[in-house]
């Protein structure tokens, strides 16, 4: 789970990490209130889970209130990149000296954890990797040791910091590793960590962290109740939150073809067939895409999959399912009993194309076949079930679809 | 071939008495795998009556993994602990000196699991997962059983010369499945996760140093960069073919396709850059999970398997 820049903020402001005034605004009125505590010149900075929203207008240097208001009334109601903006930080403007990069991550490779920092922080931290790779430096954290002052002392040193910014710099740091060890975090950026302050007053010369970047482990958020307030409800898709209340995987593509299987790998696998079988040939303009990822686990149950079922279809952009299941804990007659249970309680006009393989196969497409219903039809391969899945919907897009006389 | 423990081997289950623990305790022991007991501190000194082929067989409860591994000399432990107590299991494990810990479990947080994988490697214990359906050995002379260590559903494919690994459950059954006339020397779960204990790395090479295996097939998914590190590893070390599949081509920035590691972030870790890096390292690989077993055929033509 990634969290809005406010958010993050918070959790470093928990752990005493210096970070400019700002306060959250949800509308241009909390913006004006806000404006009056924080002062001028301020920043308006539009909170998206994104990266880039400064080139795309969503961080406006304002000089006066007018101006503050009006470009809040500009950036909440944009989608950068996709993402919906959700409210703004109204944050002091600080006149920056220096920027740098640091952040925290979890390091797949070396099973470990990764201190990456660079002095020429400010813009993306894999570019400055790329043009001046000996700039970046890094520090594995083992699992089975801490970060100690000593240790952030050597690795702000090395950095680059300035002189008398070290001991600064090392306090940061190592509270960014209590953020990261406390919040099950798996990534702490912040960037740019600045150097603020009066260019002629050595005293005023300080680090501050003008912006903060988090993920957070999914699977840690049992010990952690506190994350409940991060739900993220302007963003949500409504889809995705009925499947995740019931415990399902399910990532909403809006693509034309529902895909339901059994296990991460064998419903990627799907959505790939049906995106290659989709490719537009010949006349064809449009290409058929998956609707969605949903794995049902293993082992389901057949309400499981009825509840799978009727999700998927009610997906309004939806003109065709496949379901995938390689039976190994799963049993496909369990699923083909779901399939057959969500069909009668939902009004279901759209065709369906079922793969079944592995434990009870056979009987789960007998249970279909005996349902004679038409508009379900079976495949013996993922890549023929993803074929027939795809001209069905195209059939569908060009209002051609006929179902069939009964199951074969 | 036998991979990371000896055929026939005494092994025992953390979390046997819980649900899923049961279920797959039945299942291996049908399948012909050495459980000695079980674990759980409130349960110890019973034991679990299991029906394996009609008869019943008694599974003995211990109160930990030390009592049982002197009790039984148990070689491995596979755990089904949820995820919340999943970490002190592992490292009850761990602590006993357990030679070989498969852990099952999908949920563990990452943190956790960094602490128990290091914990291990310091002292030389290997894990294989989490969130892992764990591993199958078919044995050199037809007759003797092999290893069924985990949830690989028994009797998909039989004895051959294909090693297997792979991050995904279903995808290897696939595969297994495709491939069952040809036939399996192993076939390992690594595990959906961002850290995990065994990795595709670690499978090429054993299956490398094993004579019965002929060639390997290496199914991966988005996210991190364990299978270019597996490949820039076969490309200078490995003598035998491998034919890789990759799911998740279609996936989305920054979404998470179901385990928690398949996730592409900062435009890392695509199933078209691993593609690509498999390729440049002379790993062929198939567009679907059938055109992954028609290579591996070709090849095995080839080679005059």
């Amino acid at each position: 789970m990634d969290l809005y820049e406010y958010q993050a903020r918070q959790l470093l402001i928990d752990q005493k990490i210096p970070v400019p005034a700002a306060i959250y605004a949800r509308d241009s009125h909390e913006v004006a209130k806000a404006v009056d505590e924080i002062g001028l010149p301020c920043v308006i900075k539009g909170q998206v889970k994104i990266g880039h929203r400064g080139q795309a207008g969503g961080v406006v240097f304002c000089e006066t209130k007018d101006d503050a208001i009006l470009a809040s009334e500009r950036i909440l109601p944009m989608t950068i990149h996709g993402h919906k903006v959700n409210g703004v930080l109204v944050a002091e403007a600080k006149n920056v000296l220096h920027e740098y990069y640091v952040s925290i991550s979890v390091d797949r490779s070396s099973r470990d954890y990764d201190v990456l920092a660079t002095a020429n922080g400010g813009t993306e931290v894999e570019e400055i990797a790329k043009a001046h790779p000996e700039a970046v430096k890094r520090l594995h954290i083992s699992p089975l040791e801490d970060f100690d002052l000593e240790a952030a002392t050597d690795m702000a040193r090395e950095i680059g910091f300035y002189h008398a910014d070290v001991s600064q710099a090392a306090e940061i740091l190592l509270d960014m590793w209590k953020v990261f060890k406390e919040s099950d975090a798996t990534l702490v950026e912040i960037n740019p960590l600045a150097k603020i302050g009066d260019p002629d007053d050595e005293s005023s010369k300080r680090l501050s962290a003008l912006d903060a970047k988090i993920s957070l482990d999914n699977n840690a958020a049992f010990r952690h109740p506190e994350w409940e307030s991060f739900d993220d409800s302007l963003n949500a898709d409504p889809l995705e939150t009925r499947a995740s209340e019931h415990g399902l995987h399910y990532v909403h593509l809006h693509g034309q073809v529902g895909v339901i299987g059994n296990g991460a790998g064998l419903v990627m696998s799907s959505l790939d067939a049906v995106a290659g079988a989709g490719r537009p040939i010949g006349d064809e303009t449009i290409p058929i895409k998956p609707a969605n990822f949903l794995d049902i686990g293993g082992g389901a149950s057949s309400a499981v999959m009825a509840e799978s079922f009727s999700i998927v279809a009610s997906d309004s952009q939806v003109n065709s399912i496949l379901v995938n299941v390689y039976g190994g804990l799963t049993s496909c007659k369990t699923v083909a009993e779901g399939i057959l249970d969500a069909i009668g309680t939902i009004d279901f006009v759209k065709p369906l194309v079922v793969r079944f393989d592995g434990n009870e196969a056979a009987e789960g497409l007998k249970i279909l076949k005996e349902a004679h219903n038409p508009h379900i039809s079976v495949a013996d391969t993922m890549e023929a079930a993803a074929q027939r899945a795809v001209e069905l919907s195209r059939a569908q897009l060009n209002s051609s679809y006929q179902p069939r006389g009964g199951t074969q | 071939m036998t991979l990371f423990i000896e055929d026939g081997a005494p092994v025992i289950v953390q979390g046997m008495t819980g649900h899923e623990g049961m279920r797959h305790t039945a299942r291996m022991l049908t399948a012909g795998t050495n459980i000695v007991g079980g674990t759980n501190p409130r349960k110890a000194g019973t034991s679990i009556d299991f029906s394996v082929e009609g008869e019943s067989r008694q599974v003995p409860v211990f109160g930990t993994v030390s009592e049982a591994m002197e009790k039984t000399g148990a070689q491995a432990s596979i755990v089904f602990v949820p995820p919340r107590f999943a970490k002190s299991a592992v490292m009850e494990s761990v602590d006993a000196g357990m030679p070989l810990i498969i852990v099952i479990t999908e949920g563990i947080p990452v943190a956790d699991t960094a602490y128990f994988v290091a914990s291990a490697e310091k002292k030389g214990i290997r894990i294989v997962g989490p969130n892992c359906p764990g591993l199958v050995t078919f044995p050199v002379t037809p007759r003797d059983p092999g290893m069924n260590l985990g949830i690989i559903p028994d009797g998909i494919a039989g004895r051959g010369p294909l090693g297997l690994v792979s991050k995904s459950g279903t995808l290897t059954y696939q595969l297994m499945s495709e491939l069952n006339d040809i036939g399996f020397t192993a076939a390992l779960g690594v595990g959906g996760d961002p850290i995990v204990g065994t990795t595709l790395l670690d499978a090429l090479q054993a299956f490398e140093a094993d004579d019965s295996t002929k060639a390997c097939v290496l199914i991966g998914e988005i996210g991190g960069s364990a299978e270019q590190e597996a490949a820039e590893w076969a490309k200078s070390n490995m003598t035998k073919p491998v034919v890789a599949y990759i799911a998740g081509f279609t996936a989305p920035e920054g979404k998470q396709m179901g385990h928690a590691g398949a996730i592409v972030s900062g435009g890392k870790g695509t199933a078209q850059e691993k593609k690509k890096i498999l390729e440049e390292c002379g790993i062929r690989v198939g567009e679907t999970p059938g055109q992954t077993a028609e290579i591996m055929r070709q090849i095995l033509a080839d080679l005059g398997e």
